[in-house]
């Protein structure tokens, strides 16, 4: 049974010709209804991903890879057709998803391990490995206002990569960061990959995609173009769709 | 509300939990008077409509005082928990927009944060009854049905409100009217008997003024409650909530687009 399967995505956005987002201007639109532009961010998308896979999915800005990203994770419906996953699926959108800056360094870590579906004592067990991960063990009772960049990135990303999750999605936010961040990021992809989660890897870094995945999903203007081995798609990719 | 999702909600249940106190937390610490502040803001308001109305309209209830602190901080409640449930979709993009989870958590656990200001804000009023030696009877076997359904109406409208707050924003102005209207339609500051009969009736539909003088006769008078007053309050909250909760799951399926 594979860990996810799409069939016939399609996802629609209904963009008005003028905002309204008030109830008056709600209500004048009863007399003059509102006119939308219909955007197909996705459509007719169709694959399944193997369980222990490292899939990929490549396009240029505006495919629509994060709203499928968005609709794997739960976070927006399709429009029609159907996603099905067999595992819990964790995104990895942003880092420092949920970080509220008047909470403190641990409280932090608690609200976000329980999003990511950690039980309390799993948590607890956690926190003093994930501050000495990010070299931050003096600054547990600090509010989030006082951190430098730094620091936040580096607490994000120690809380991040505690979770345990079944099936990641994973978009090119993360390839933000120098060198040495980068690094340690696709460390950790290899270390998930090792330990056989399912991953899918959204990113502009085809030379990642080429090491990382074994098959991969191009798309353009939010149709699915190819889908196959890893370096025929990239390959055709690089030379223009 | 299906099973599936009761279910689901109590998977998220430390979730609810943590927000919920963690704000509460929040609150107190970062004001210089800190908790102390929380018990000064209904104590004051007190305080001015307690020399404006025991003196200027004569009334005559017996505990003035008590009966006046009472329905302010039960009104206060369903002021807070309101307000928290405006903000509670709107105050978060980060993480409607990047995670899962189901977004009732965000509602429930600002309702939560109110009960907690509450619960904290009684414990002046706890100060008033010891001291001016109110007897506690056995009626105050209806004190938790009444805040429970109470419970049940203040979420009903949040969840209403957080929805509608996300497509539109004018919801906030609107619901300070409509605030500041239901504080003088709601009997806090008087009783309902300073009405003629018809009018009474009228003002007996407003489920919160039932639960208000529900809950004075139980704590204040040792009056067991009329059994059509609890039955009406219970049904009206619920009925609230019901429709409370199909407009949030009408909407909620576009909350991350529309924000």
């Amino acid at each position: 049974m594979p860990a996810v399967s799409v069939s016939h995505l399609n996802k629609v956005f209904r963009i008005p010709h003028e905002k309204r987002d008030t109830l008056f201007a709600a209500l004048t639109g009863l007399v003059r209804p509102p006119t939308y532009e219909s955007l197909y961010a996705l459509r007719d998308v169709n694959f399944t991903v193997e369980e222990g896979e490292m899939f990929g999915i490549i396009g240029q800005n505006g495919s629509g890879k994060s709203t499928l990203l968005k609709i794997l994770a739960g976070i927006m419906r399709p429009t029609s057709g159907t996603v099905e996953t067999s595992k819990t699926v964790t995104p990895f959108l942003e880092l420092g998803v949920g970080f509220q800056v008047d909470f403190t360094a641990v409280e932090n870590i608690r609200v976000y391990g329980i999003i990511m579906g950690l039980s309390e004592r799993e948590i607890e067990g956690k926190i003093d490995e994930i501050l000495e991960f990010g070299g931050l063990e003096k600054f547990r009772d600090t509010k989030l206002k006082n951190f430098s960049t730094g620091m936040y990135v580096r607490l994000a990303f120690s809380t991040a990569i505690q979770t345990r999750p079944e099936i990641l999605l994973l978009d090119e936010v993360l390839a933000v960061g120098d060198m040495e961040f980068q690094k340690k990021c696709l460390s950790i992809l290899d270390k998930f990959k090792r330990e056989g989660v399912t991953i899918i890897f959204v990113s502009h870094d085809l030379t990642s995609v080429r090491n990382h995945c074994s098959r991969t999903l191009l798309l353009a203007k939010g149709e699915q173009v190819m889908m196959g081995e890893t370096r025929e798609v990239v390959d055709r990719y690089e030379k223009g769709v | 509300m299906p099973g599936d999702h009761i279910r689901e909600l109590y998977k998220y249940r430390q979730l609810i939990w943590t927000i919920a106190w963690g704000d509460f937390k929040w609150r107190y610490k970062n004001s210089i008077l800190g908790y102390f502040w929380s018990l000064l803001e209904p104590l004051i308001m007190f305080i001015i409509l307690y020399i404006v109305f025991s003196n200027l309209m004569k009334v005559q209830v017996e505990y003035y005082q008590l009966f006046l602190l009472l329905g302010i901080i039960m009104w206060n409640f369903f002021v807070k928990a309101t307000n928290l449930g405006l903000n509670a979709i709107v105050g978060k993009p980060s993480l409607i927009q990047r995670v899962y989870f189901p977004r009732d958590v965000l509602v429930i656990s600002g309702v939560i944060t109110a009960m907690l200001q509450s619960l904290f804000e009684s414990l002046v009023f706890i100060i008033f009854m010891i001291y001016f030696a109110i007897p506690m009877t056995w009626t105050l076997i209806y004190l938790p049905y009444i805040l429970t359904i109470y419970f049940i109406l203040a979420l009903g409208v949040a969840l209403a409100i957080s929805a509608l707050n996300v497509y539109y924003r004018d919801i906030q102005f609107i619901w300070i009217v409509v605030l500041q209207a239901g504080f003088f339609i709601t009997p806090i500051l008087y009783p309902l008997s300073i009405f003629p009969p018809s009018l009474q009736a009228i003002f007996r539909l407003n489920p919160i003024a039932q639960i208000i003088v529900t809950a004075r006769d139980v704590i204040l008078y040792s009056v067991p409650p009329y059994w059509v007053s609890l039955a009406y309050a219970g049904i009206a909250s619920l009925v609230i909530f019901a429709v409370g909760y199909s407009i949030f799951r009408r909407l909620e399926p576009r909350f991350a687009e529309a924000m």
